[in-house]
């Protein structure tokens, strides 16, 4: 929910007048929302400001989120990182993959999942 | 900045399933096989909004928002690899100097466990190299605050309360750009 929030809030501002540049890591959800600039790292979720331990990769980044600011030409610009995670692109295929969810692993998700929205629920209406 | 080299355009054709993750179908699937019948509503505008830079960057006050977590200690690991951890959740937008070394989470968020450990906080904060943008005169200045956004499922939550508290700090800040980094 993290991108999907963010690209709210980016739309939010610049209707406002202030010009905004996401760094994220799910295209698909920003994208499908519709923002002004975005950098998309192809990496993990969580690794949107560059690679860990990395000051170099994490420069990189920022500078490339920056030209994106500078010089999108219209709404809508993304533009993809040249980095790369792993010369092997298997890891992409392990989030939420279906094919490893147990019974057990169900019942665990279902109860972290009910817990979540009982507590954001039982928040809002505080 | 990486240079491309001559000899990229004779690179092997990668495998079709190296693209970006399809995380909301995924995520829809995923509801689906634990039980949930109605799938998720993701927002979606035909329209996007657009304010080009005005000010060049390095006159620029550059504003961060984050979606990672203050640290709380009484709501248990918030630690890198620490599971998906609810209690460590915002409801409400913060703000914290900028100029601090501030120690911010993502064990609340669903960040990728198994492929990265959220031990490095430069990887979710780009907040130390936009320090080092700023001494280099790369941007004028960073935004005197970072500011904090709620993740919520709920877009009405997000556009209503949380995105306006946000333009509002902005607009105290004086900021001329923001940058948002989620998780």
């Amino acid at each position: 929910m993290c991108h999907q929030t963010v690209s709210l809030v980016a739309r939010h501002l610049e209707a406002s007048g202030i010009p905004t540049v996401i760094m994220g890591c799910a295209k698909d959800i920003v994208e499908h929302c519709g923002v002004p600039r975005l950098l998309f790292s192809d990496f993990p979720l969580g690794n949107q400001a560059g690679r860990p331990f990395d000051v170099r990769s994490q420069k990189e980044t920022l500078e490339l989120a920056l030209r994106v600011l500078e010089s999108a030409p219209a709404p809508r610009t993304t533009v993809q990182s040249p980095q790369r995670w792993a010369d092997d692109p298997s890891w992409k295929r392990d989030f939420n993959d279906l094919t490893k969810l147990s019974p057990e692993i169900i019942a665990e998700r279902r109860k972290e999942f009910d817990e979540v929205k009982s507590i954001a629920k039982a928040k809002r209406e505080s | 900045m990486t240079t491309i080299s001559p000899d990229i355009a004779r690179a092997a054709i990668t495998s079709d399933d190296d693209v970006a993750i399809p995380y909301m179908q995924r995520t829809r699937d995923c509801y689906l096989a634990l039980g949930y019948g109605n799938p998720y509503r993701w927002a979606h505008f035909a329209d996007v909004p657009f304010t080009p830079l005005k000010t060049p960057l390095d006159q620029a006050r550059v504003t961060l928002i984050t979606t990672a977590a203050p640290f709380q200690p009484e709501a248990g690991d918030q630690g890198p690899r620490a599971p998906y951890n609810a209690r460590a959740k915002f409801y409400q937008v913060y703000s914290i100097p900028s100029d601090s070394v501030p120690d911010l989470r993502i064990s609340h968020v669903g960040y990728d466990r198994r492929h990265t450990s959220a031990e490095d906080i430069n990887t979710y904060l780009p907040l130390a190299r936009l320090k080092e943008a700023a001494v280099a005169g790369r941007i004028g200045a960073l935004g005197p605050r970072i500011h904090g956004a709620p993740t919520n499922r709920s877009h009405r939550t997000t556009v209503d309360l949380d995105a306006p508290a946000l333009l509002r700090r902005c607009q105290e800040d004086g900021s001329d750009a923001v940058i948002l980094a989620p998780s």
